[in-house]
């Protein structure tokens, strides 16, 4: 009798192992995916190695909190957006602090303008360098960037950001038009302003 | 009020557009402008290239491989 009740507490525990030690590798394949959306979330490259070893080891513990067959890694990044928040490594600015930015042209323009006659439309982006790039998005407010990473970077659809960072999907969108907008202007402040081929 | 401006209103939609989010009617309304308007065609090619190109220049920094053998060690240890 007794090994009738004991059998199906070894099966569960098992089970228990198998599923937890699944979630781990689960979640550990998306580490690079995860990192590189964190690398641009936050300032530097120590703090977004401190927020994945504390976003992994939340994770760890709580892997019975997540639904399987759901998206595993919007689910990590729900955890380090909020440890980011609670690390208190955001300061938010108010909406109408934010700099202006301009039209969806305006890189492309400044770009084109300042060429030396190499009227290729295909190679104005060669105009623009990395450093340019990862300067000009760490230049972009918190509220902004963080959606522009998610989608732009991350891939992640409107719906996801939303859930990740716990805002309704119109906030995404607008945040997302005007995130871009000013990381543009930002990109050609630093192409323009410095040496353009 | 102002006149209607084609490439003005093709610039206001550009990102929705590519991002695959208007309505039919507004996406052949893009499209039938793109097609015809140089000025506004060669802003959408490089506005393609532009995310491609941003894409790659900030995934080029990997993850640490010290960090994914912290995270590892981050598990559970098995029974």
């Amino acid at each position: 009798m007794s090994e009738t009740t004991r059998e199906p507490d070894a099966r569960q525990i098992a089970t228990e192992a198998r599923d937890r030690v699944r979630f781990e590798e689960e979640a550990l394949a998306l580490s690079d995916q995860v990192y590189r959306v964190a690398r641009h979330l936050v300032g530097s490259r120590e703090e977004a190695e401190d927020l994945m070893q504390e976003t992994y080891a939340r994770a760890f513990r709580s892997w019975r909190s997540f639904q399987p067959g759901t998206n595993l890694r919007a689910w990590l990044l729900r955890i380090l957006t909020n440890l980011n928040i609670d690390r208190g490594r955001r300061q938010q600015r108010s909406p109408d602090m934010q700099p202006l930015e301009e039209g969806d042209y305006f890189l492309y323009n400044k770009l084109e303008a300042s060429g030396d006659g190499d009227t290729d439309e295909d190679r104005v982006v060669e105009r623009l360098s990395q450093n340019d790039v990862v300067s000009a998005l760490s230049d972009v407010p918190h509220d902004f960037r963080d959606v522009v990473v998610l989608v732009d970077i991350g891939d992640f659809s409107y719906a996801d950001a939303a859930q990740i960072l716990d805002i309704p999907i119109g906030t995404v969108m607008s945040r997302l038009h005007r995130g871009r907008r000013i990381l543009k202007k930002s990109m050609a402040d630093q192409a323009v302003g410095g040496e353009v081929a | 009020m102002t006149a209607y401006d084609p490439c003005a209103h093709c610039e206001e939609v550009m990102q929705p557009f590519m991002d695959r989010v208007l309505t039919d009617d507004e996406r052949a309304q893009a499209e039938a402008h793109l097609d015809e308007c140089n000025y506004c065609r060669k802003r959408y090619r490089f506005e393609e290239n532009l995310r491609v190109f941003v894409r790659h220049a900030v995934a080029s920094e990997p993850m640490p491989v010290e960090l994914k053998q912290k995270l590892a060690a981050l598990r559970t240890p098995l029974q």
